[in-house]
């Protein structure tokens, strides 16, 4: 198996190619760019994303490569976009493209340069704006604290002056001391030292405050409190807190000193305050003119930051691009190997053959646009390594290739059972959902996803959303192949209809007394599409559906078998393995169908003749006594020679499949062995036997005659078994399909009759809806994902177990439509 | 009879939609062959589908019998 698979000469003898049946045919290549236009040509190449790239300094730790420094740079623009990014999702903008930009740098280094100064300037405005907020915030709480604390001491005084009225005029009546008392009073004021302190405290810690001033002054103080309306913005923190004005009187240093320490530790911010009038009519009207500056400096450092932002926004998804890119392409060239002599990158990578022009022309663009002197060297290289897999697929191939690609990726240039797949699949999830009413369903829902694809396939989607968008093709096909089962099993949300003609059946007589005991009669030719609607809701229904379905799947579980050992036979011709043909493909067709394959044919001819043998005793007994009469169980003539000669067809194909191969791989290892040895006698020197026994060590796997055997006996017995049990499998599409049947039934008698019965528009209407959603839920979801996992399983298991081997990788080229967005 | 001759018009409608899909997706005999496949691989299952049910319902053993109602 040569990997330059060069299609001329592998797939000769066999059939002409066809597209998506084999991988594209892959080459190893190897590409010599000099330096100064490595960044361009790799840039270019991504933007072909036609070139899978080999890691050859793969021991290397990230920091030894070249470009780690370049990296980090990338990794730096990638973080100041990314604070961009948040600034503008706090302000409310959103990055739009507008046609009208300024010129983008499309230099690296220039770009690198302009983020650092947009950084460094937003980071400085909000700098700014923070610290003006701050003052903001403490001029509107001593506004609040200048307010209230003057209402007190307005209160006060006033109450103060009735009481000194009170008092003279008790005094004016009075006696001899009174007036001394007074003027006492009055001096011993002054000698008091009354101090106070004025400020906010949140209203959650005031009583705690207020209790502790109590115990740290031992009473020695008088706290008024009163409490704010409306939410203050804390200066430090930015939040809105419910706050408490208040004022506290103390005499003396010390106390003085405890209040301003529990003023700090609550967090209760304390502002000057003077008791003469005209002075805080001053301060008022003084921080009120502040205030209003402060508002306007403030919405003018906004409205500035907010431009910058915008201007940011038109360019930032370009420059998103662009840095994402940058990485990327660092990312390959440190996957390079770095001559240091010649001042140039090595890259060695896998491609499709057909893409070795395109390949040459980039890089001559590149040579050209990177003003380099010298052109890059492009070779094939040849290697027995095996070639990653390429399917090239449209939007309506992809969905089903991932689907096979899903259990395993094709070997390279294995046949690729995603070709019958996309008939096949959508075909047996339809016998096990046949129902042209949930059909037409299905198809609705998908052609909405078909339709506004365009719109859909650039906004993001939620995970399911995703999922099934990814499917909508696939989901299509399955709903239009519904729709063609739903008309051959006769079911509209299981409802018959006799739409193709007459039923086939009708009573035996006029007043069809015993249509209850005998049944009806066959008096006109066979219904001509489908299941004859008779049928439905008969007692008969079930047995004569039964044996219709199980027949069903037995004969398309055969039918698919066979498709899969041919597809072994196609293999088996391309990579000209004539071992595999006859030792393998050969038995395991007779094997196969002198059993399955007969079981087929009684079928058909029971069918044909309405004969009424037992076929569960045909075959059982073809075992256990061949050699026996037939009498009621003969459908034709010779039955009972041919199912001798069926059975020793049988019996001998398994030691054919079990033995020759690896007595015949044995023989084949041991004449290609001979020629080797000889070569490794003549040569003396100890050096080149070194290098020769790697060599054949590479060349040849190790050969252990046991090992090769046991695999062919797994081999053989998994065959053997899986005839029976994978033909068995295949009843799950009997067994789904009655599941749906009787589900949609129950759901159509029981719910929706049954409300019409009660001639009741409210009690239909609740029906309806308890119908409506029953189908939707259990009908429409349960059974489409059921039945699309069944059918999955018949392709992963019975079918491709025949000849797909699936342990290839998949190729992932260099392209920047794949790289993902990191904040993803 | 009849079933020869709705076999002969599922061959027919395969064979229209081959040549339908030669005419609208010329592109070349590698992908020509590809939708010629798929198309005969669908009419086979198609036409598999109903022959079997037709098949079965030529010589029936047991005929509907109407339940009580």
């Amino acid at each position: 198996m040569s990997s330059d698979g060069n299609r001329s000469d592998a797939g000769g003898w066999c059939c002409p190619p066809m597209d998506l049946m084999r991988s594209e045919p892959m080459q190893l290549v190897q590409v010599i760019i000099p330096v100064e236009s490595s960044r361009v040509a790799v840039s270019y190449l991504g933007d072909l994303g036609l070139l899978q790239f080999k890691d050859l300094n793969k021991d290397k730790t990230p920091f030894q490569r070249t470009y780690a420094n370049q990296i980090k740079r990338c990794g730096e623009m990638a973080r100041r976009l990314r604070f961009f990014k948040d600034q503008m999702a706090k302000a409310g903008i959103s990055s739009s493209t507008l046609p009208d930009v300024v010129e983008t740098p499309s230099d690296f280094d220039d770009l690198e340069v302009k983020l650092g100064e947009l950084e460094a300037e937003l980071t400085e405005i909000n700098a700014n704006n923070e610290k003006l907020q701050i003052t903001y915030n403490e001029l509107l709480e001593y506004i609040l604290v200048l307010r209230k604390a003057g209402e007190f001491f307005f209160t006060a005084q006033n109450s103060a002056v009735t009481h000194q009225k009170i008092e003279e005029h008790r005094t004016a009546d009075g006696s001899i001391e009174t007036p001394l008392l007074a003027q006492d009073m009055l001096n011993d004021s002054k000698q008091i030292n009354l101090g106070f302190v004025s400020g906010l405290v949140p209203k959650g810690k005031s009583i705690a405050f207020e209790r502790i001033l109590f115990r740290a002054t031992r009473g020695n103080m008088f706290l008024k409190q009163s409490s704010i309306e409306d939410l203050v913005t804390n200066p430090v923190s930015g939040e809105k807190v419910a706050k408490n004005v208040f004022v506290v009187f103390y005499s003396g240093e010390r106390a003085k000193a405890k209040i301003l320490k529990i003023c700090e530790v609550f967090g209760a911010n304390l502002y000057p305050f003077t008791e003469d009038l005209e002075k805080q009519k001053k301060m008022s009207e003084e921080i009120s003119g502040k205030i209003k500056e402060l508002k306007i400096t403030i919405d003018l450092g906004l409205a500035r930051r907010d431009k910058l932002l915008k201007n940011i926004s038109y360019q930032f998804e370009q420059w998103n691009n662009l840095a994402r890119k940058e990485k990327a392409v660092y990312h390959t060239l440190n996957m390079f190997s770095y001559d240091v002599t010649k001042k140039c990158l090595v890259a060695e990578g896998w491609s499709p053959i057909f893409a070795s022009a395109q390949i040459k022309n980039v890089l001559l663009k590149a040579k050209v646009d990177s003003n380099s002197q010298i052109g890059s060297i492009f070779q094939v290289l040849t290697t027995k390594e095996s070639p990653p897999t390429y399917f090239q697929t449209n939007k309506f191939t992809t969905a089903f290739q991932d689907i096979v690609d899903a259990y395993g990726v094709a070997k390279y240039q294995e046949a690729n059972p995603g070709v019958y797949t996309i008939i096949t699949f959508p075909f047996l999830f339809a016998v096990m959902f046949g129902d042209w009413g949930h059909g037409i369903c299905l198809l609705i829902a998908t052609l909405y996803f078909v339709l506004k694809e365009n719109k859909l396939s650039t906004q993001k989607l939620g995970d399911i959303t995703e999922m099934i968008f990814g499917g909508r093709y696939v989901i299509l096909m399955m709903a239009l192949s519904s729709i063609y089962t739903g008309f051959i099993y006769n079911e509209f949300f299981s409802v018959p209809f006799e739409i193709f003609g007459k039923s086939a059946y009708a009573c035996a007589d006029v007043s069809c007394s015993d249509a209850t005991t005998q049944g009806l009669v066959k008096v006109r030719p066979t219904y001509p599409f489908g299941v004859d609607p008779e049928w439905h809701g008969s007692r008969t229904e079930l047995p004569f559906l039964n044996s219709l379905k199980m027949k069903l799947s037995i004969l398309l579980g055969v039918a698919q078998m066979n498709l899969g050992i041919m597809m072994s036979y196609f293999n088996g011709s391309f990579f000209k393995n004539s071992l595999n043909i006859w030792y393998q493909f050969v038995p395991q067709m007779i094997f196969l169908n002198s059993l399955f394959g007969y079981l087929s044919l009684l079928i058909i001819m029971k069918w044909c003749t309405g004969s009424k043998a037992d076929l569960y005793h045909i075959m059982i007994y073809m075992f256990l006594s061949p050699t026996d009469d037939l009498d009621e169980n003969q459908l034709f003539n010779g039955q009972k020679s041919l199912q001798l000669v069926l059975l020793s067809l049988a019996l001998i194909s398994v030691p054919w499949m079990l033995f020759p191969k690896p007595l015949l791989l044995k023989k084949q290892h041991e004449e290609r062995h001979q020629g080797q040895a000889y070569a490794m006698l003549q040569t003396t020197d100890s050096n080149t036997i070194q290098i020769e026994q790697d060599q054949t060590f590479n060349d040849h796997e190790e050969f252990e005659f046991s090992e090769i055997f046991v695999h062919q006996l797994i081999h053989t017995i998994e065959f053997v078994l899986g005839a029976v049990s994978n033909t068995a499998s295949y009843l799950r599409l009997w067994a789904l399909s009655l599941a749906h049947s009787e589900l949609s039934s129950v759901f159509y008698e029981k719910v929706l009759i049954l409300a019409w019965g009660y001639n009741n528009y409210a009690i239909l209407a609740i029906g309806f809806i308890v119908f409506l959603c029953a189908t939707i839920g259990v009908l429409l979801v349960m059974e489409t994902l059921s039945a699309f996992l069944h059918a999955l399983r018949l392709h992963w298991v019975e079918f491709q177990n025949k000849f797909y081997e699936g342990d290839g990788y998949k190729f992932a080229p260099f392209s920047f439509v794949s790289i993902p967005n990191e904040e993803d | 009879m009849a079933f020869w001759v709705t076999t002969l018009i599922f061959v027919l409608c395969g064979v229209i939609a081959s040549l339908i899909l030669r005419l609208f997706c010329n592109k070349g005999p590698s992908t020509n062959l590809l939708h010629f496949t798929l198309a005969m691989t669908a009419t086979v299952c198609c036409w598999m589908m109903w022959a079997i049910v037709y098949l079965a319902q030529l010589n029936p053993l047991i005929v509907p019998i109407l339940s009580e109602e």
